[in-house]
Order: C-alpha cells, then sequence, then structure tokens
C-alpha cells in the first residue's frame, strides 16, 4: 500500500516537473545573489554561507510544500487515500515524496552552492562540502517532516500557504541553528560531531510525532 | 461469518451548527439496493460522509457486521466504496494509472484485465493511456465509476452516481449496483430522482 502511495505521488510530480524545479531554482538563486549583493570575497562569503545556504534551503523546503497537499485536497483524491490506505500511511508516503523531490535536491545541488560561497581552500579540499551535505541530509527530511503538520493543519482550517509559514518557522529555528552551526564549526576547525548529532535526534523525533500528526490533521482536514 | 451489514443507531450530524439529523437509526442489509433522498442541503452527503467514516457524528453509533466502525478502522474501509462528487482521480496520471492505483491500494497485484474489463464495458477503452485532465466531464465521470468494477468491496456508498450520464452508462450502472447487490453487497445510493432501471429495495428520506 505504502509503496502504490509512493509510486503515485512520484509520478505526479514527474509529470508536473515544473513544480520541484521551482524550489530548486529559487534556492540556487537566493544563494547565488550574495557574492553580487554583498561581497564577492572569500573570507566574507565563507563567514555567511552557512546560514545564507540553510536559509535558503529552509525557504525552498516551505515553498514546496503547499503543492504537495493542496492538490489532492481539491481533487478528493485525500479523502479516498485516507479512507483505503489510513492516515499516518498516507502522511508518511507523501513526506516521503516530498523529501525526494525537494529535500534531496538541494543536498546534490549543495556542493555547487559551496563552490559558488567559497567554503572550501580550493578545489582539492572538500570536507566543508561534505560537512555542508550531511548536515543537509540529516536537516531536510526535519524540515519536511515538520511542515508536513503545519500544511496538514492549514488544510484542517481551510487556510493558505501564509498560515503555515506562521506555523512551521518557529519550529524550524532549532534546525536551523544546528544546520548552521555545523558547518561553521567545520569551517573553523572545530568538532561538528555533536551538533550533527543534534540533527539527527531532531531527525528521529520528528520521524515519530510527525507521520501520526500530519495523519491527524490530514483527517480533520477532510471532516 | 454471515455480513451483518451496515447499521447506524441514534446518529446525530450538525454542520456549523445547523443540525441536519437527530437521533436517526438506518439499517443497510446485505443484498439490498438503499436510495437516499432529500432536498438539497437536507444532509444527504454528511450522512453518507459520516457512514464513510469522513465525518464524525456529534452522537451515535455505527456498526459493520456487528462491531464498530471505530473500532476495526481497515476492515471496514477494505470493505468500503465510497464515491463522492469530487472524482478523487489525479489530473497528470492517464486512466489507467489512476485506476491501477486504487487497485494496488486494494491489494490487487495485476490489474490490467478488470481495467481493460471497466473500461471497454463504458466505452473508453482506447483512452486508457490519455491524461485524467484530457477527457470531457463525462468520461472523467465513467474512469471513477471504473473503480467499481476494478476494487473489491462489499459495501457501496455512492452519491449521486447517476448525474451527467447518458442513457447507456447510467443503465450499465444500474445493472452493475443490481449485480452487486445480488452477489450480497450492499448499496447506499443519492439521486435527486429516482432511478427507473434500478430495483430499490428499501427508500429513506431526509427532511430539513
Amino acid at each position: 500500500m505504502f509503496s502504490a502511495l509512493l509510486k503515485r505521488e512520484l509520478m505526479v510530480a514527474r509529470r508536473n516537473w515544473i513544480g520541484i524545479v521551482i524550489p530548486l531554482f529559487f534556492f540556487v538563486m537566493v544563494v547565488s545573489l550574495f557574492p553580487f549583493g554583498v561581497s564577492p570575497e572569500a573570507p566574507t562569503l565563507q563567514k555567511i554561507a552557512p546560514g545564507i545556504i540553510w536559509v535558503a534551503a529552509l525557504l525552498a523546503t516551505l515553498l514546496s510544500l503547499e503543492q504537495f497537499y493542496r492538490s489532492d485536497y481539491q481533487d478528493g483524491s485525500l479523502e479516498q487515500t485516507l479512507l483505503i490506505a489510513g492516515p499516518t500511511q498516507v502522511a508518511s508516503a507523501k513526506i516521503l515524496a516530498h523529501w525526494l523531490l525537494t529535500g534531496l535536491p538541494l543536498v546534490i545541488i549543495s556542493p555547487l552552492l559551496g563552490i559558488l560561497m567559497q567554503i572550501n581552500h580550493g578545489f582539492t579540499d572538500s570536507t566543508h562540502t561534505w560537512v555542508l551535505m550531511l548536515s543537509l541530509l540529516l536537516g531536510t527530511p526535519t524540515l519536511c517532516l515538520i511542515g508536513a503538520i503545519g500544511m496538514s493543519l492549514a488544510l484542517a482550517a481551510n487556510r493558505n500557504g501564509m498560515l503555515v509559514a506562521i506555523l512551521v518557522l518557529p519550529l524550524y529555528v532549532p534546525i536551523l541553528i544546528f544546520g548552521t552551526s555545523t558547518v561553521t564549526a567545520s569551517l573553523e576547525n572545530f568538532s561538528y560531531n555533536g551538533q550533527l548529532a543534534i540533527l539527527a535526534a531532531l531527525l528521529m523525533i520528528a520521524l515519530v510525532v510527525s507521520p501520526f500528526a500530519a495523519g491527524r490533521a490530514l483527517k480533520i482536514s477532510v471532516s | 461469518m454471515t455480513n451483518k451489514g451496515l447499521l447506524a443507531s441514534d446518529l446525530t450530524i450538525s454542520r456549523a451548527e445547523h443540525v441536519l439529523l437527530e437521533g436517526a437509526e438506518l439499517e443497510l442489509a446485505p443484498s439490498t439496493v438503499t436510495y437516499l433522498y432529500g432536498e438539497n442541503g437536507a444532509g444527504k452527503t454528511s450522512l453518507m460522509r459520516c457512514l464513510s467514516g469522513l465525518l464524525q457524528a456529534d452522537s451515535g453509533k455505527i456498526h459493520w457486521n456487528g462491531q464498530s466502525i471505530t473500532s476495526l478502522d481497515s476492515e471496514y474501509f477494505q470493505d468500503l466504496i465510497f464515491l463522492a462528487h469530487a472524482l478523487s482521480m489525479k489530473a497528470e496520471l492517464t486512466i489507467y494509472e489512476n485506476l491501477s492505483f486504487y487497485a494496488h491500494l486494494r491489494g490487487v497485484k495485476d490489474p490490467r484485465a478488470l481495467i481493460d474489463k471497466a473500461t471497454l464495458q463504458l466505452g473508453i477503452g482506447q483512452l486508457q493511456n490519455r491524461r485524467f485532465a484530457e477527457l470531457s466531464a463525462g468520461q472523467q465521470h465513467k474512469v471513477a465509476l471504473c473503480r467499481l468494477v476494478i476494487e473489491p468491496a462489499k459495501i457501496w456508498i455512492l452519491d449521486e452516481p447517476f448525474v451527467n450520464l447518458d442513457k447507456g452508462t447510467r443503465h450499465w450502472l444500474a445493472n452493475l449496483i443490481q449485480d452487486f447487490a445480488k452477489q450480497g453487497g450492499v448499496v447506499l445510493f443519492t439521486s435527486h430522482h429516482e432511478i427507473a432501471e434500478l430495483a430499490i429495495d428499501q427508500r429513506i428520506g431526509i427532511e430539513h
């Protein structure tokens, strides 16, 4: 059942690829504006890079949330899948598909932005890029998991994306703090294991809570 | 075990502080076709959504086969097909992809033959690879009806299934409902007009 739900999400996204490309394009565009707007100097860019990349990733995730839930709600397929597969399973499949289609591409493209923001000392040193990718790999699923709760509650309240932003942004703050500080610690040659462990712990908590909470909210949204 | 059907007792449903039904009793026995009628806004859809588990009743109990539907969610919902006003199909997917998705959700491993059968019967067999968004309103409605052939179920709750159908499709649907009931199925449907082609076992009216 889960695989059928996931497969359908991926098929719909493939046909509606523009919706997937826009958040990725937004992520790249926002980050690439900073060297023009702030300074092209490596020390300045290096200093602001973790925060910029993480804030852009966070906003890109937020931007993509609406399309993943709203269309199913409007065409009636949300209530049908909730009836047949159950709320937790539907929410889990949607969250996984959302991360695979919007979170994972951000992780994959982040080395390019690392180069743009000059986080490494030359092309041969890629340590900081790996740390950036690892922090996003642990952080972006949590962003999707928390976002799913916010979007499901917004559907339940029959409200638009602005409510999602208000609900979700405060919950994103810990991920932003630890994601940014992981990369900053790496750039300053400090240990970053603690920050990564906290990001992993936040992911675990979200994995346990979010599918259930989002599922319940989705069920309320169709009633 | 013999199916005892769907039983709703002392059901009270309200929407936006307006009481639609109060203390309603309803019994849908196996092998029966029940016609639910009433004016617009009387509460037919709310009752159907409530019986489908999508809407929480203010009070009352609903039992499927002798057990509360809230105590065995998955079994009741695997037995149920609820066709609502919204057709519940993805515009981006083809007819085949949409129908095979629902079949897989119901545990039908290879739905090809069933989809071929249903779409051919409804005259949309040659359109299987066409996207849902590219179909006419009537064809879209037929795709939603194909679910009744493809998905295994024991109870059908159908909200206005005869709307927008041509004569041939009305006849086909009436026969399908009749056959399903003969095989022990439970059917509850709404319509603004009585369907001449369909033998109805029970009529339930809702008044304002």
